[in-house]
């Protein structure tokens, strides 16, 4: 009897902890009923479904800025080496509180990531420095090994391995904060890689109707909502809250986008390849760009302390 | 029965440092058993997504995770889980707005990979049912519970035709 007890709750905690990646989410939608259909189960498991039920959670997941970067330097080519939209190195000094620092932590580490896919090898190595001062704010000292900083400076002249050097100090600082239930951190670090990445993508990106890489920012809107759904889960804590509030802001300005109807969703064969279309697709007018690059910019400012 | 409050106590505090141990339990699980035979040596520039997750889950339970694909994107979608029973994954996709089914690996031979072009951005829910088997045992993981993976890779599609970019 206590084996069983003990069984049961130690699977209920665990599994009420569901996925834990960089984005566990809120949302109560998981279809419980599913669990409770398998018939192989034992009393235990089905006893779990049950305990379940009430913390079952729906993960949302965020794409990395390098998603986007890659994308753009494909679309608009390698040149668009900018250091001046940046948030300066120079700033990391200046921000001594719990919310600018995470904000800003997220903030570097997408310049980081954005000066190694765009081969500016020396700013590169002045923005992990900051990465590495706010990490150690921050608390992820164990995931930015001083090594990595060797690493960077040996492969200068080598984009490829810089990206990956980069890519990789991101997932594992995320990953830190995630481990040391650190939530609320991540949240804003999260929330401030965002906005840097669509704040150099609209100031990359020239407006043009036809350009798949103003498409590309319109559909931001989406990861937006995933962001936010994220950040709910820690809306008690108030830098949480108020970041929250920015975004929602953020999301109006998205939403006065047309949603263009593609028909209905469909997966077809194309030659041997599965091709995902239908649905609708975002179309922004100039104005409507020009606007969410100024409430873009507004927040940033407003994150980076300008 | 003051023991088996104990038990639960005792239980529900380990329970807690499991949650909190479970990231580096199965952590880079998805890195390490998602990678199937045939992945690895496939010379397609397919890159690690950052979407890409691992956790504990109790076996038989259903989880839902809510990703975004790109337009103009290639994804490769990889499942695996730890059970030794040779048990697979179950999975399907969701269309994120209108709930669509687009996919179910049931109906696809029991494929634990799926690869695709999107050809418009959407939000999809994956749905992964987790397979009942016996499991390695690993400090700070219940007997009942298993490491399941998920890897997303993507890449730029090719450019085709007159019209793409």
């Amino acid at each position: 009897m206590k084996k069983t007890l003990i069984k049961t709750l130690s699977v209920a905690a665990l599994s009420g902890a569901v996925m834990l990646t960089s984005c566990g989410g809120g949302d109560k939608k998981t279809d419980v009923e599913n669990m409770a259909t398998d018939s192989t189960k034992t009393d235990t498991i089905t006893s779990t479904a049950k305990a379940t039920e009430s913390s079952t959670e729906m993960s949302y997941q965020v794409p990395s800025p390098k998603e986007m970067f890659v994308f753009i330097k494909q679309v608009a080519g390698k040149n668009n080496k900018r250091v001046d939209m940046l948030n300066s190195p120079d700033n990391a000094k200046n921000y001594t509180d719990a919310r600018s620092q995470a904000l800003n932590f997220g903030i570097y580490s997408c310049d980081l990531t954005y000066c190694s896919i765009f081969e500016i090898g020396t700013n590169a190595i002045k923005y992990f420095k900051a990465v590495k001062q706010l990490g150690d704010a921050v608390g992820v000292s164990s995931a930015i090994n001083p090594d990595i900083l060797k690493r960077l400076e040996k492969n200068m002249g080598n984009p490829d391995s810089l990206v990956e050097v980069a890519d990789n100090l991101y997932f594992s600082s995320f990953e830190t904060l995630q481990n040391s239930q650190q939530g609320n951190t991540l949240a804003l670090a999260v929330a401030g890689g965002y906005i840097e990445g669509l704040s150099i993508a609209c100031n990359l990106v020239k407006y043009d109707k036809k350009n798949p890489a103003v498409e590309r920012i319109a559909d931001e809107k989406y990861t937006l909502e995933n962001i936010i759904e994220f950040m709910k889960k820690y809306e008690s804590d108030a830098n949480v809250k108020q970041t929250i509030a920015q975004l929602e802001d953020l999301k109006k300005t998205f939403n006065a986008v047309t949603e263009k109807q593609q028909g209905k969703v469909t997966v077809k064969d194309e030659k041997g390849t599965k091709v995902l279309g239908g649905g609708s697709e975002l179309e922004m007018t100039e104005a409507q760009y020009k606007a969410l690059a100024e409430k873009v910019a507004t927040i940033r400012n407003s994150f980076t302390g300008k | 029965m003051k023991k088996i409050f104990l038990a639960i106590i005792v239980c529900i505090s380990f329970s807690s440092t499991a949650v909190f141990a479970q990231s580096s339990v199965c952590g880079d699980f998805h890195k390490k058993a998602c990678y199937i035979e045939g992945t690895r040596k496939d010379k397609r520039a397919f890159a690690y997504n950052a979407q890409s997750k691992s956790g504990l889950f109790a076996q038989g339970s259903v989880s839902k995770m809510r990703c975004i694909v790109y337009k103009g994107m290639d994804y490769r979608i990889s499942v695996c889980c730890e059970t030794i029973l040779g048990d697979k994954v179950n999975f399907k996709i969701y269309d994120g707005r209108t709930n669509e089914e687009l996919f179910d690996n049931t109906k696809n031979d029991n494929t634990q990979q799926f690869e695709f072009q999107a050809s418009t951005t959407r939000q999809l829910i994956i749905e992964a049912t987790v397979p009942t088997g016996e499991v390695k045992e690993e400090k700070g993981k219940a007997e009942n519970a298993a490491c399941v993976g998920l890897l997303i890779e993507n890449k730029v599609s090719d450019k085709t035709g007159f019209s793409q970019y």
